[in-house]
């Protein structure tokens, strides 16, 4: 489905990812690990189209992403969450979980201004399919409440169901289990593996030992902007280099 | 005629250059855009006419009175209206200059209502002649005093030691806390530093222009337009800009319209922000700075 | 609509308490006319035209968050639009008021280009250059606009027969409702979450899809729409137009009335509007007097109730808790 290939990204003389090579299949948690600065972020932020590549190409389902603008990644069917909380705090639960339908709701502007019942319909269809995804999530009792009030782990939660709710086919998550609580991690990691299970592929960035663990099908382990293993979870326990890059790491 | 025009055209903008320099380093010390600067120079000019034809003092002491009554009050809304406000978003902080703009204008409206009141010049004489140019020698005082300050400021600041940890103190708050400089009592200072200089622009123009509830308003523009010339935040951003605009000013209305001088300030602005945001010598930062 | 859905989108789903109490206002407002007398409904159309000038002021400083300093601008254009059409090209009440509408959404979807460029105070000084630069314009464009000393309005008429003051409260009224009704549309559509998206997260907004540069304009846009609808009515309303009147101090009214009303609130736009309009009235013999007591209303809000009397009243009354309201920790 997603398809790095030689993805290379420097900034005034820094080359923070170097040659990258992968790829992410239907179904499949693909994680991306590695020490601080290794450059998973930057990475996963030319993928996005946030920052622009300095070489190699990006290809989703077989067409070229590369150069895109990140709304236009967003309407080809790829979402992703934030490291330091793409949550929308002065909206309810409800509301952030509609923006994430905002492609997918035929409500021309002047429908709305009207309240034409062509675009009133859509926006009803709307909160409905947002009522179910928090339900799946298991927060629909969360609807109400502005989400700058929530704890981390439930705004992990809305951030997901916002990515899921228009039935993205790939979402790219940063660093979701920053500041979660082993419950909360462990709540994370079924939802995760449940939407594998229904055929979306996820791109996880990720440090946390032990949802890595749970979660993962593949993993990459960077260093220094380079791949230096790739393999199961499993085999990166015994792997040597991953070792040495990760010795007198607490 | 073209020298005529440059050099009274610097005349003008000297006093813009106090005016954008108290801006300027009000808000590179707090980060605080001050909406009522204009009001601190239109009571610096305020105080003085109060302080000779109501009180009846002379010039030196109304000058005096002037400086150090705006000194008080700029130290005074710091302590009562800017820093409970502090932790506050920076639209609270834009809306508190904005709303002491609007009472010191209602203040001044109050007593001097609809009057418009000349005062004396600081000096009398008849023009004088420098080649092809004419000057006043009002304006000569004003320009004289102005470069003072101007030099006075850049001196205090770079070479003296007071001066240098103030600039400490304007680039990282939280660093000089750590060092020990107090950084509220800075800020006091600053906010008063900020209304004096502002009064000093009063006290140097109302002589020569009348005295009139609004005319902060207008003044607060060109400051604008002087700094957004000059790159936004910078201290000899400042005072090249306001040089710029008073020569550019005088320019468009000696050689184009007369009518286009009031917009100058309006167009500068605009231009520079479409064309090139960062101004002459400013860093562009996006952003509330 | 479906009543087996809970509560959620469009204005009715403020429950029906709400719905049961905008009736009895929009009655209350109709009955009017035959108990007050002349200056009383003088006043009452005062304040009908800044409840729309709060909302479209709102629209921008409070939805989508930006300091933009162009309210007495597009007041102004409407205004200008509305009167001068009358005057040289001869339209009719309706029609000119449609034609300012028009311009003023134009002219807010143009001063929403810087915006897609600066922000902060950048925006806040270039919107003031432009309002000051427009007032430049009426007076030296005086072959169009009259100069300095501004234009009387011709006599409103509508459908032929002349308007009282009675008949301009009720085109007032119908304007505002319309206009403030479209707005509670708008906002509570995914326009008003990409407003409030725009505000919050820009990053995060693109990742949605949200096209964040088009959002910008759209409420720039509908802003200088409102307030120059607004601008228009004020014309009809003084019958008479002149540059003085929008400039500096007519935009600090407007934003002190939002900031007392609430940010990102319609009913306290509404509540500012109503509570601020009544005072200069009150206020007129003193030189100053509204500029003194309107700017000490503003620091006793922004010390003690900083999201407004809306927000205040919300957060005391749940039922009238606007969605999309700009709650947050502290002073918002």
């Amino acid at each position: 489905m997603l398809e790095v290939h030689h993805l290379t990204v420097r900034f005034s003389g820094l080359t923070a990812v170097d040659d990258l090579s992968f790829s992410v299949q239907r179904g499949e948690v693909f994680t991306l690990m590695g020490p601080n600065g290794a450059g998973k972020t930057t990475a996963f932020n030319a993928i996005g189209g946030f920052i622009p590549a300095t070489q190699g190409s990006v290809a989703f389902k077989g067409k070229p992403i590369s150069g895109l603008r990140p709304a236009q990644i967003a309407a080809l069917g790829i979402r992703r969450t934030f490291q330091n909380n793409g949550i929308l705090r002065e909206m309810s639960v409800l509301e952030n979980v509609l923006t994430g339908l905002e492609l997918d709701t035929p409500s021309s502007f002047w429908g709305c201004v009207t309240g034409w019942p062509a675009s009133t319909r859509a926006e009803r269809n709307a909160t409905a399919r947002a009522r179910a995804m928090l339900d799946k999530m298991g927060i629909a009792d969360l609807a109400e409440r502005p989400a700058g009030d929530l704890s981390f782990g439930q705004q992990r939660l809305v951030e997901i169901a916002r990515a899921m709710v228009a039935g993205a086919e790939l979402i790219m998550l940063d660093e979701p289990a920053v500041g979660l609580s082993p419950g909360d991690r462990l709540h994370l990691g079924q939802s995760l593996r449940e939407l594998a299970a229904e055929g979306v592929a996820i791109l996880l960035v990720e440090h946390v030992q032990d949802l890595v663990m749970a979660v993962s099908d593949q993993v990459l382990v960077l260093n220094y902007g380079k791949k230096i293993a790739q393999c199961s979870p499993e085999e990166v326990r015994n792997n040597k280099d991953v070792l040495e890059v990760y010795l007198g790491h607490a | 005629m073209l020298a005529q025009l440059i050099v009274s055209g610097l005349v003008n903008g000297s006093v813009y250059a106090v005016v954008a320099l108290g801006m300027t380093v009000l808000y590179r010390s707090t980060t605080v855009v001050n909406f009522c600067h204009g009001e601190f120079f239109m009571l610096g000019a305020f105080a003085i006419l109060v302080s000779q034809q109501v009180l009846g003092w002379s010039y030196t002491a109304s000058i005096l009175f002037a400086l150090i009554l705006l000194m008080l009050f700029g130290s005074l809304v710091e302590r009562l209206l800017m820093r409970p406000l502090q932790n506050a978003p920076h639209i609270s902080l834009a809306m508190m200059t904005i709303a002491l703009s609007y009472l010191f204008k209602g203040i001044s409206r109050f007593f001097y209502g609809r009057e418009v009141v000349p005062l004396e010049p600081l000096v009398d004489g008849g023009p004088i002649e420098l080649g092809s140019v004419i000057l006043l020698p009002q304006d000569l005082l004003v320009a004289g005093s102005s470069l003072l300050i101007v030099l006075g400021f850049f001196y205090f600041f770079q070479k003296t030691q007071a001066g240098k940890v103030i600039q400490a103190a304007s680039q990282t708050p939280r660093g000089a806390a750590l060092v020990g400089i107090n950084v509220p009592r800075f800020q006091n200072f600053m906010w008063g530093a900020s209304a004096a200089l502002g009064a000093v622009a009063g006290i140097l123009i109302a002589p020569s222009t009348l005295v009139y509830p609004d005319m902060g308003a207008h003044m607060l523009i060109q400051a604008f337009a002087a700094m957004t010339l000059g790159g936004f935040g910078s201290l000899p951003g400042a005072v090249l800009g306001a040089l710029t605009l008073g020569v550019l000013e005088n320019l468009i209305g000696g050689y184009v319209s007369s009518s286009l001088v009031e917009i100058t300030a309006y167009l500068a602005i605009i231009v520079v922000l479409v064309v090139r945001p960062q101004g002459l010598l400013g860093e562009w930062r996006q952003g509330r700075g | 609509m479906d009543k087996s859905l809970p509560a959620s989108t469009g204005p009715a789903s403020r429950g029906p308490r709400v719905r049961y109490i905008l009736v009895i206002i929009l009655a209350a407002l109709l009955a009017l006319p035959p108990m007050v007398n002349d200056y009383q409904l003088f006043v009452a159309n005062t304040m009908l035209v800044y409840c729309l000038v709060a909302v479209g002021l709102n629209m921008v400083l409070g939805y989508l968050g930006q300091l933009a300093f162009a309210s007495a601008a597009f007041f102004g254009i409407g205004a200008y639009v509305a009167g001068l059409s009358m005057v040289h090209l001869g339209l009719g009440s309706l029609p000119a008021i449609l034609a300012a509408a028009v311009c003023g959404g134009l002219a807010g979807a143009l001063v929403g280009l810087p915006a897609l460029r600066v922000r902060g105070y950048y925006l806040a000084i270039i919107t003031l250059a432009f309002g000051e630069l427009m007032r430049w314009l009426y007076v030296h464009a005086d072959g169009v606009t009259f100069g300095s000393g501004g234009f009387n309005m011709p006599g409103i008429a509508l459908f032929g027969s002349e308007l009282s003051g009675t008949g301009k409260y009720y085109l007032f009224l119908a304007v505002v409702v319309i206009g403030v009704g479209a707005s509670a549309l708008l906002l509570h559509s995914r326009y008003g979450r990409a407003f409030v998206a725009v505000r919050n997260n820009e990053a995060a907004a693109d990742s949605l899809g949200i096209a964040v540069n088009r959002t910008k304009i759209i409420a720039f846009a509908w802003s200088g729409l409102i307030t120059a609808l607004a601008g228009a009515l004020y014309a009809i309303l003084n019958g008479r137009v002149s540059p003085d009147t929008f400039g500096i101090s007519q935009m600090l009214m407007h934003f002190v009335i939002v900031m007392i009303g609430g940010l990102g609130s319609l009913a306290g736009s509404v509540i500012g509007a109503v509570l601020l309009t009544g005072l200069p009235e009150l206020l007129r013999n003193f030189p100053g007097l509204e500029e003194i007591v309107f700017s000490l209303l503003l620091i006793v809000v922004l010390f003690f109730m900083p999201k407004g009397v809306g927000g205040f009243l919300s957060s005391r009354l749940p039922w009238m808790r606007e969605r999309l309201y700009r709650e947050g920790r502290g002073n918002a």
